[in-house]
């Protein structure tokens, strides 16, 4: 019995630190020294993908604080100005939980368009605050290559993260 | 993307209050940011120091991996490419020649005019461990801080051009504002011509040229270099070309931010040179196969230039022994000093002999 106490125990901790260390490495590879398209496109924003996926599957595991220290940490290694992307992320956070819903009900091609939309939401939120900050309008052309990469990435990287989620988190959901 | 399947553990919009928080939290965040942006570098200099090793971690696999696919790509065009770079390398072996040449007319120029050279540009090479090019952002990540005397600044090239700015310095290592960065204005000078203009990025791979003096006759091709203008960057350093873009005019960058692993952080921030010590070999006489005056029939006229006197003939230091270790620092402080005034200059070309052992 306390072997099975502690393997809950070590089980809870895992479901817990899974979606923010998931983050954490988002956060690294879409900021790593090698680009992953040979530097022709903006990198996939990797870090929205688990705000996203579990801000569906699993908020309590993605607290609103949790997002947005995630987009601390992504301004912080972006190096761009501060805040920018974890007010963004937040933005994000606020429409999929108003709409988890209808977010949570989609599928397949959905259920990217779904990312996309939260991509959007995100991006607008980031553009319009580098506007403000700078005092000049950014180009759009680069935004708009970063979201459609972000968004072709988030099919792969759903089927890692639903693995991920499975294995490792998945068998807490009976204790929800 | 099965999303539809998973169960959801809170209800919906039960985290209104968090995100709300949160949400002001951001908000005050990007003030503070713009008002006290130094808070935020030092954090952001605190983490990179920190996560300098792990990037280091990732950066080696994910090198070594691009380098074997781009060479699987190169077997395939391995006889033209030893073809076109052997032409190549017989073009700039002409170069080469005429680099040294040009060289050595120009040090001989310098020599006579008693110019005072270019600042020598001190610089330290740093590996890249980290880049963002992003919608609002260009910037890269070296391994080089503090503690290697990076300072905020200093330009950052690579073997084919400027690439950016340093702009935040941790202990070990540092952070670029690429050239194609929103924030990065430079002042440019665009040959023939010598116009001045400033180069603005803004965030496309080509900058565009701002600032622009009116009737400024401007065509595709034309250099883009470092003007030096404000002491903050060395000048003369290889930016780019002019490409046309409508009625403006754009910069294509030489140097490849994308690719580049190794580049050098060029401290600009250093006192002038000193102009060389003339030597024998130097002077016009010697170098038309003349045979030189004899420094020993020249008597010194002052006292000053006795002092000077010791340091020369090799022969004499090297006879010296330990009385030579003794003299030359301070010998050569002092030969320095008055090879730097025109009237020293000026006599020097009579007394040459004096000095001629400290010209290099």
């Amino acid at each position: 019995m306390e072997r099975s106490g502690f393997t809950s125990t070590a089980g809870a901790i895992v479901a817990v630190i899974t979606p923010f260390l998931c983050s954490l490495i988002a956060v690294a590879l879409a900021n790593m020294p090698v680009s992953i398209l040979g530097g022709l496109v903006p990198p996939p924003l990797f870090a929205l993908m688990p705000v996203y996926f579990w801000c569906l599957v699993r908020p309590d595991l993605m607290p609103p604080a949790l997002a947005f220290a995630i987009g601390i940490l992504e301004d912080l290694f972006s190096g761009g100005p501060p805040g920018v992307w974890a007010a963004a992320f937040v933005a994000a956070y606020a429409v999929v939980d108003r709409q988890r819903d209808t977010f949570a009900g989609l599928s397949g091609i959905g259920a990217i368009l779904g990312f996309a939309a939260a991509m959007l939401v995100a991006s607008i939120t980031a553009y319009i605050i580098v506007s403000i900050y700078y005092g000049l309008l950014p180009p759009i052309a680069p935004l708009v290559v970063e979201i459609a990469v972000s968004v072709l990435f988030y099919v792969p990287a759903a089927i890692a993260l639903g693995f991920l989620h499975r294995r490792l988190v998945g068998p807490q959901r009976s204790e929800i | 993307m099965a999303n539809g399947t998973w169960k959801i553990a809170r209800g919906k919009g039960s985290a209104q209050l968090p995100l709300a928080i949160v949400a002001v939290l951001a908000i005050v965040l990007v003030l503070l940011g713009k008002a006290q942006s130094t808070l935020f570098d030092r954090i952001r200099a605190y983490f990179s120091d920190a996560a300098a090793p792990a990037l280091e971690w990732v950066r080696a696999p994910l090198n070594g991996a691009s380098r074997w696919l781009s060479n699987v790509d190169d077997i395939f065009v391995v006889y033209e490419e030893n073809l076109r770079l052997k032409d190549e390398n017989a073009r700039l072996r002409q170069w080469q020649n005429a680099a040294l040449a040009l060289d050595e007319r120009l040090k001989r120029y310098q020599l006579l005019l008693n110019a005072v050279p270019d600042p020598s540009l001190n610089s330290v090479t740093a590996r890249v461990i980290g880049r963002a090019t992003r919608p609002f952002l260009d910037t890269m990540i070296l391994d080089a801080g503090k503690q290697d005397g990076i300072k905020p600044g200093e330009a950052v090239v690579d073997p084919r051009g400027m690439i950016g700015r340093i702009f935040l310095t941790g202990q070990h290592t540092a952070w670029v504002i690429l050239l194609t960065d929103l924030n990065s204005h430079i002042p440019v000078t665009i040959a023939p011509g010598n116009v001045q203009a400033i180069m603005a990025g803004d965030n496309t791979p080509t900058p565009v040229l701002e600032t622009l003096a009116s009737n400024t006759a401007l065509k595709e091709g034309d250099q883009v270099t470092t003007s030096g203008d404000g002491g903050l960057l060395p000048p003369g350093l290889p930016v780019g070309v002019l490409v046309a873009d409508g009625d403006k005019f754009r910069v294509a960058l030489l140097a490849d931010p994308s690719t580049s692993e190794d580049v050098r952080i060029l401290d600009f921030k250093q006192p002038p040179e000193q102009p060389p010590a003339a030597s024998p070999g130097d002077f016009p006489a010697t170098a038309a196969g003349l045979k030189p005056h004899a420094p020993a029939e020249i008597p010194p006229s002052s006292p000053s230039e006795a002092d000077v006197a010791p340091a020369p003939a090799k022969p004499v230091a090297a006879a010296a022994g330990t009385a030579s270790q003794s003299t030359v620092p301070g010998a050569s402080a002092t030969i320095n000093a008055p090879a730097a005034t025109p009237q020293r200059g000026g006599d020097a070309f009579g007394n040459s002999g004096d000095n001629d052992d400290t010209g290099d």
